[in-house]
């Protein structure tokens, strides 16, 4: 079967102060789809417009090739977990498996999932108590129980901690990846959208602003907003002052020049590079050797800062860059103590719009 | 609401310990009110004897009044659960328009004095009342001096007890529990029976049993809208005026004892449960 897992086309919706504007969003079979935005998005309105619980303006829903657009959320086979995981509190946890079969057909299989998920010891117990890894094994039990074309998942590590949380988000690829069954997955977290995402698609006020393989989007964002929110460090503004023949573009930025491998945008003038701090190399004493593809830049420190094992160092050098620097190697430095930055060519994004 | 499991255990623990001065204070000041509600009840109890109770009881007549008093209390429950939950659940559940003022109605019957509810209530389920004398031509349903009449007024002035608990305990509810239910292939009516008024039960348990205990203790309205039969307040108001103290006080005695034991036995049901309400609360 060739039919997409999901298929979103036109879909708008009004819902009080959250809107939806013509999203179009297709997942194919198997796929983890990420769907990443800061909070009030609208993530969380269009994954329900999804599971059924609202109807829209306008557009067509297809899950699995099946159009879904006119049912009702029991008809739409979707596997829907969300935050904290959504157990029936007054069930037991093999009641709970069994509220999610269709059939009878479908609760002889009760026993089996409980021992797939390695919960069936758990099988009497309320959930209230559980650990969260138990909670979410217990839920993926239920939602699997009623054989879901797809899974919706409602930010559902948001209350965790950040040790819980990766546990649990591992775990969840592994099963994914294991099951087959195509995911969508809402979450403003940047970690979860790398860990999960086959693709991802970046929503903002109602609409998706970008779309993509998940590491391509990390590595050009295709606006500023986009690129702010995606954790990007360094963004600055700049004015192009040459077309070099080689391939490469420099850019003015306050009082230095950067070259960035990129083509040229289509008006000349004002662009904003975008720079991950995790992509500056830093040289205390001697200077990083310039072998062509580097912008190497002699630099200030005017702050530094340790968290954890990293540094986070802001330096200087012609305008105000972020980077990070081991810990330990950042021993001894200072305020005012110089070194030099070295980017390499490739790793300077120009963002198209500029001022935007 | 997310990381109160966590509080559930920690929660005594977390209480302030106040001051001993403050305690001392509080104290004193609380159990003028304690004394207050047990003073009166305890010489209540004291007063009649063990022969004038048995004397009492034995009479058919109190029979029939505590009797009546109970069933009308039972149905003014029964009624209240079928439309006052239903109420709750659109108060909690669904914004329209002009809910403020639903909820603003469903309260109204707790500021307005008794008589007027009695007199209110006469005018429309009395002999010419716009549902009495329909009632009584179509169906040959009378709510003067019926069972009918008295639930209809204990109704009025009892209703919102089950309206309010109800309600919150739908709130408490986290919605997206319903709609995971939902996306397990219930219906809505299966998700309401199956997960949300289980959820809610203790609410709804708390609301019907405040519910039965201001049902079974109303006077004045019932007084008003049905003297005869007469349910035991009534009989005991009549009793009082008829014959004086001693004589009512064996009847309110046998009317206490009932009203509170129903009353505990209901509270039992409602807090009894073990089934934890909605996700962390």
């Amino acid at each position: 079967m060739n039919a997409l897992a999901l298929e979103v086309a036109g879909l708008s919706l009004r819902l009080g102060a959250c809107c939806l504007r013509d999203v179009d969003l297709a997942a194919a079979g198997g796929e983890i789809l990420v769907l990443l935005g800061p909070n009030g998005a609208g993530k969380s309105v269009f994954l329900e417009t999804i599971a059924g619980f609202y109807r829209p303006d306008a557009g067509r829903i297809a899950i699995g090739g099946r159009d879904v657009t006119e049912l009702p959320p029991e008809e739409r086979r979707v596997g829907f977990l969300v935050q904290n995981f959504g157990l029936f509190p007054h069930r037991t946890v093999a009641q709970n498996v069994a509220l999610g079969a269709r059939s009878r057909q479908d609760e002889s299989q009760v026993a089996a999932l409980l021992r797939r998920f390695d919960i069936a010891h758990l099988a009497e117990r309320r959930p209230l108590l559980l650990s969260p890894g138990e909670k979410q094994r217990a839920a993926l039990a239920r939602a699997l129980a009623s054989r879901p074309d797809l899974f919706l998942f409602d930010e559902p590590f948001a209350a965790l901690d950040a040790q819980t949380h990766e546990a649990l988000r591992d775990e969840l690829a592994l099963f994914l990846r294991q099951s087959g069954i195509p995911a969508v997955f809402v979450t403003h977290d940047h970690g979860d959208a790398l860990a999960l995402g086959d693709r991802l698609a970046v929503m903002a006020a109602g609409t998706i602003v970008q779309r993509g393989a998940a590491g391509e989007v990390f590595a050009r964002p295709a606006s500023r907003s986009v690129a702010h929110f995606l954790g990007v460090e360094n963004i600055l503004d700049g004015r192009i002052v040459a077309n070099g023949g080689d391939g490469l573009l420099r850019v003015e930025v306050g009082s230095s020049v950067l070259s960035c491998r990129s083509p040229a945008p289509a008006q000349n003038g004002k662009v904003a590079l975008a720079i991950r701090a995790g992509d500056v190399r830093l040289n205390g004493a001697a200077a990083p050797k310039a072998n062509g593809a580097d912008n190497v830049l002699a630099g200030r420190i005017t702050a530094l800062r340790t968290i954890g094992p990293l540094c986070k160092l802001t330096i200087d050098c012609g305008f105000p860059l972020t980077a990070y620097l081991l810990a330990r190697e950042a021993q001894g430095l200072a305020p005012e103590a110089r070194l030099d930055a070295a980017i390499a060519v490739e790793a300077v994004h120009v963002l198209p719009g500029g001022e935007s | 609401m997310v990381e109160s499991e966590i509080y559930e255990d920690g929660a005594a623990a977390a209480l302030p310990r106040p001051s001993p001065s403050l305690m001392l204070v509080f104290w004193l000041l609380g159990s003028l009110l304690l004394a207050l509600v047990l003073l009166p009840l305890i010489s209540l109890i004291a007063t009649p004897s063990l022969a004038d109770l048995i004397k009492a009881a034995r009479d058919s007549e109190v029979r029939n009044a505590l009797w009546l008093s109970l069933a009308g209390a039972m149905l003014t429950a029964l009624v209240a659960g079928i439309v006052g939950v239903p109420l709750a659940y659109l108060l909690s559940r669904s914004r329209f328009p002009g809910r403020g003022i639903v909820a603003a109605i469903v309260d109204i019957p707790m500021s307005v004095p008794h008589t007027v509810a009695g007199i209110a209530l006469l005018m429309v389920f009395g002999r010419r009342g716009i549902i009495g004398a329909p009632a009584e031509a179509l169906f040959g349903l009378r709510f003067w001096a019926t069972l009918a009449g008295i639930v209809v007024a204990m109704l009025f002035v009892s209703a919102p007890y089950t309206v309010n608990a109800a309600r919150l305990g739908f709130e408490a509810i986290d919605p997206r529990l319903e709609k995971v239910a939902r996306t397990l292939g219930m219906g809505p009516w299966q998700v309401f029976l199956r997960i949300t008024l289980p959820l809610a039960w203790r609410g709804v348990a708390t609301g019907l049993t405040l519910t039965f205990a201001r049902a079974i203790s109303e006077f004045t309205a019932v007084a008003i809208l049905v003297y005869y039969p007469m349910t035991a307040p009534v009989q005991i108001y009549e009793l009082f005026l008829r014959f004086g103290l001693d004589t009512a006080a064996a009847v309110a005695v046998l009317l206490l004892v009932l009203a509170l034991a129903l009353f505990i036995v209901f509270r039992q049901v409602a807090y009894g449960r073990t089934a934890p309400l909605g996700p962390g609360r």
